[in-house]
């Protein structure tokens, strides 16, 4: 990946003032390095044939490959000897599949007439037509200054710890992506499906920042920037938003997303204050129980039932065509009886990116939200999830 | 292009454009009238209206350029048919397991959804209006607003349902619109939504002149025969296939004539035997039945003294003759039984036969 913050305007202003018939030279690896990491973008169920190309613009010494599925747009680019500049446009599937079957070495790309374009590595050749390059759909530029770096570590934890309860149903589309709320101090992210909530926060410092910034992240924006993370090896990435899109610049990459309209809702209501009953159990035991139990839960609720009682918990389901199961943990619970029901999903959910130590579950009846948070640890993150129970 | 190039319904796209005008253009719209009225055409030159980066006014009210960036890649989409045709392909070069899922949208500008129905149902599914849905709630970046055609109104069940609270709802910057040839086809939730909008029929002077404009190979003639025979509707009329038609016509008055005089059924076979299976066949059957149809209908025109009103007015005299040999009667069984024939195309009954029992049933 290259280092320094590429120099994609560059380009920009380049491709758009001519289009003469590009020829670069480029290495195998680092161009099926780049392709791998636009492929998500790519969209391979549209029916609309420019989305499903690159856009590929050489100029200086690099080569720029952008993909979009209109919503969301990827831009990296990789070193070239750029012999001719100019811009076009690949098939994008038929081009990563090509490159990753070529051997290592040197690959010439260069632009022929009618949109067709060369791809020469050793003793291979090939032809692929593309689509006129003014077809392309127009790419928002990063806006100048006001750019908000965020820690690469902080916001992977951030996303994982929030992305699976982000909402599915098209109807309720200010859920469909997570709140991230920056403040001079601190981070958060808050993601919801109206059943559950997951809401994590920790301490970092933002000094360009003012009150509060909040962001909702679409959740096609958050995959994508999840795994942009997962490769990168830089500390930082750059964030930063006009009316209408969304900049992340991590690296020399840089992912552009529409942002979705309305109002994250208050979430802050719903967060239990005085949930008293409070019972601490081992992460991995509670896990393994829920998972035991919820094979035999209504198929289509996932119910189970939780009876916390004098030093155990009792987790049971039934439903009429798998039969019963029961599993009990032994724990110091002291409170009142309670019994309450839960979607066991959205348990394990939250229970699989914890993963590890003690678990605080915090009740107040069995009407009432319950909330569960990692017990203990040095962890910085305050990291809480909100789950509704269900009548059984 | 402007609104000055949309022929008729002056009062309809007037209307249309004062709302524009005032901003208060509806976010939720049906356009109804015939196929060929030129509904589609509508509703591209008010996405590239609400989209104009040049807003041009006419007339006092306001209009597209039809040069900026926007009006031009909304403009690509104006060929529908190509559009479509081309996803049709991109669809079919897809892996198996992409096909599947894939759904098709005809989107030349980012903020410009075209949505056509699905072959081979040819019906508006739900995986396409959960696209649209989807993506209307991401904000216009390249526009000002975000505008929803839907071109036909044969939606699956669900694909209607899961319109309903968008319709009800829509962003701020949406626009929906649309098209129908039968409103009542709709589901009356979608249509409370919506306000609507009736394209009419042309008066045949007017196609007349758009005619003697788009089609220099018709002569005067043949021009007038086909401004008659596009029931009003534009677009019917600039691509009508005469020579089909005369065709078609043909072997309807050799079944008229066979069914009115009765003896020798030699022409009559001869004829019906071309009515073969397979789709061909059922495009030639379905243009046959259509041509009966606007025959009885100049019968009955002659019959009741409003021989004005005759479309098939090349062949004025031998229709005379025929009307002489009939009464009304006759024309009432006549097109039952020919609603008859069109019910059995639908369960694939054998063509020719269904059409030698046509003709003959009708015989006295």
């Amino acid at each position: 990946m290259p280092s320094s913050g590429v120099s994609v305007e560059n380009v920009e202003k380049i491709s758009t003032a001519t289009s003469a018939a590009m020829e670069i030279v480029l290495s195998q690896a680092e161009l099926l390095k780049e392709l791998t990491a636009t492929q998500g973008v790519v969209e391979r169920k549209t029916t609309i044939p420019i989305l499903s190309n690159f856009l590929f613009e050489a100029a200086g010494d690099r080569l720029s490959i952008t993909a979009t599925d209109l919503d969301l747009s990827l831009r990296t680019s990789c070193a070239a000897t750029v012999k001719k500049e100019g811009s076009c446009t690949i098939p994008a599937r038929k081009l990563y599949d090509y490159v990753k079957l070529l051997p290592e070495g040197a690959i010439t790309i260069k632009q022929m007439e009618n949109h067709w374009v060369q791809i020469r590595a050793g003793r291979s050749n090939t032809k692929m037509v593309g689509m006129a390059r003014a077809n392309f759909p127009a790419l928002p530029t990063f806006p100048s200054g006001s750019a908000t770096k965020l820690p690469v570590l902080v916001l992977r934890n951030l996303i994982a710890k929030t992305i699976f309860a982000i909402s599915n149903e098209e109807s309720r589309y200010t859920l469909n992506g997570a709140l991230m709320v920056i403040k001079a101090e601190s981070i958060a992210m808050v993601a919801t499906d109206g059943h559950r909530l997951a809401h994590i926060e920790t301490k970092s410092a933002f000094p360009g920042v003012n009150g509060e910034l909040k962001t909702l992240v679409p959740r096609k924006a958050m995959n994508e920037l999840k795994s942009l993370l997962d490769q990168t090896d830089q500390d930082f990435i750059e964030f930063a938003k006009d009316d209408s899109t969304l900049f992340f610049r991590i690296g020399g990459r840089l992912l552009t997303s529409r942002q979705l309209t309305g109002q994250f809702p208050n979430y802050e209501a719903v967060l239990p204050r005085d949930n008293n009953k409070a019972v601490v159990v081992g992460c991995a035991d509670l896990m393994g129980a829920i998972q035991r139990v919820a094979q035999f839960a209504d198929e289509r609720s996932g119910a189970i039932r939780m009876k916390l009682d004098k030093d155990e918990i009792r987790i049971s389901s039934s439903s009429t065509d798998a039969g019963e199961s029961e599993d009990v943990i032994e724990t110091s619970y002291k409170s009142d009886p309670l019994i309450i029901g839960f979607n066991s999903q959205y348990m394990l959910d939250f229970l699989k990116v914890t993963n590890s130590g003690e678990v605080r579950l915090e009740f107040k009846d069995a009407q009432s939200a319950g909330q569960v948070r990692p017990e203990g640890g040095a962890d910085d993150y305050k990291y809480r999830y909100i789950i509704m129970p269900m009548r059984i | 292009m402007s609104f000055q190039d949309f022929h008729g319904n002056h009062e309809t796209v007037t209307r249309i454009r004062e709302m524009l005008a005032r901003d208060r253009f509806s976010h939720a719209v049906i356009i109804s009238g015939p196929e060929g009225a030129g509904k589609y055409t509508l509703a591209q030159m008010i996405a590239k209206t609400l989209n104009c980066l040049e807003q041009p006014v006419t007339r006092s009210l306001p209009d597209f350029c039809g040069r900026c960036s926007n009006c031009t890649r909304i403009a690509q989409a104006d060929d529908l048919e190509a559009r479509f045709a081309e996803a049709v392909e991109v669809r079919e070069a897809m892996r198996e397991a992409d096909r599947r899922d894939a759904r098709i949208l005809i989107q030349t500008h980012p903020e410009v959804i075209v949505v056509p129905p699905d072959p081979p149902q040819m019906l508006i599914k739900v995986g396409q209006v959960r696209l649209v849905i989807d993506s209307v709630f991401y904000k216009p970046v390249e526009a000002r607003s975000k505008v929803l055609i839907f071109t036909e109104s044969s939606f699956m069940k669900e694909a209607a349902n899961s319109l309903l609270k968008v319709l009800e709802e829509p962003p701020e910057y949406a626009t929906l619109i649309l098209l129908t040839t039968n409103p009542g086809e709709l589901l009356p939730t979608i249509r409370s939504r919506c306000v609507a909008f009736t394209l009419g029929a042309l008066p045949v002077r007017q196609l007349d002149e758009a005619l003697s404009r788009s089609r220099g190979d018709l002569k005067p003639a043949q021009r007038e025969l086909v401004a008659r025979l596009a029931n009003g509707a534009l677009g019917r009329a600039v691509s009508f296939m005469l020579e089909e038609y005369v065709e078609s016509r043909a072997s309807a008055l050799t079944m008229l004539r066979s069914a009115i005089a009765g003896s020798d059924h030699t022409e009559l076979f001869k004829i019906t035997e071309t009515y073969r299976a397979g789709i061909e066949g059922r495009d030639k059957t379905d243009q046959l039945l259509r041509t009966l149809y606007a025959l009885f209908e100049d019968l009955l025109m002659l019959k009741s003294g409003t021989p004005e009103l005759v479309r098939n007015t090349d062949i004025r005299g031998e229709l005379s003759r025929l009307a002489q040999a009939i009464d009304f009667e006759w024309i009432v069984t006549a097109s039952q039984r020919l609603a008859e024939v069109e019910r059995g195309m639908r369960r694939n009954l054998l063509r020719s036969l269904s059409l030698d029992a046509f003709a003959t049933s009708l015989e006295r």
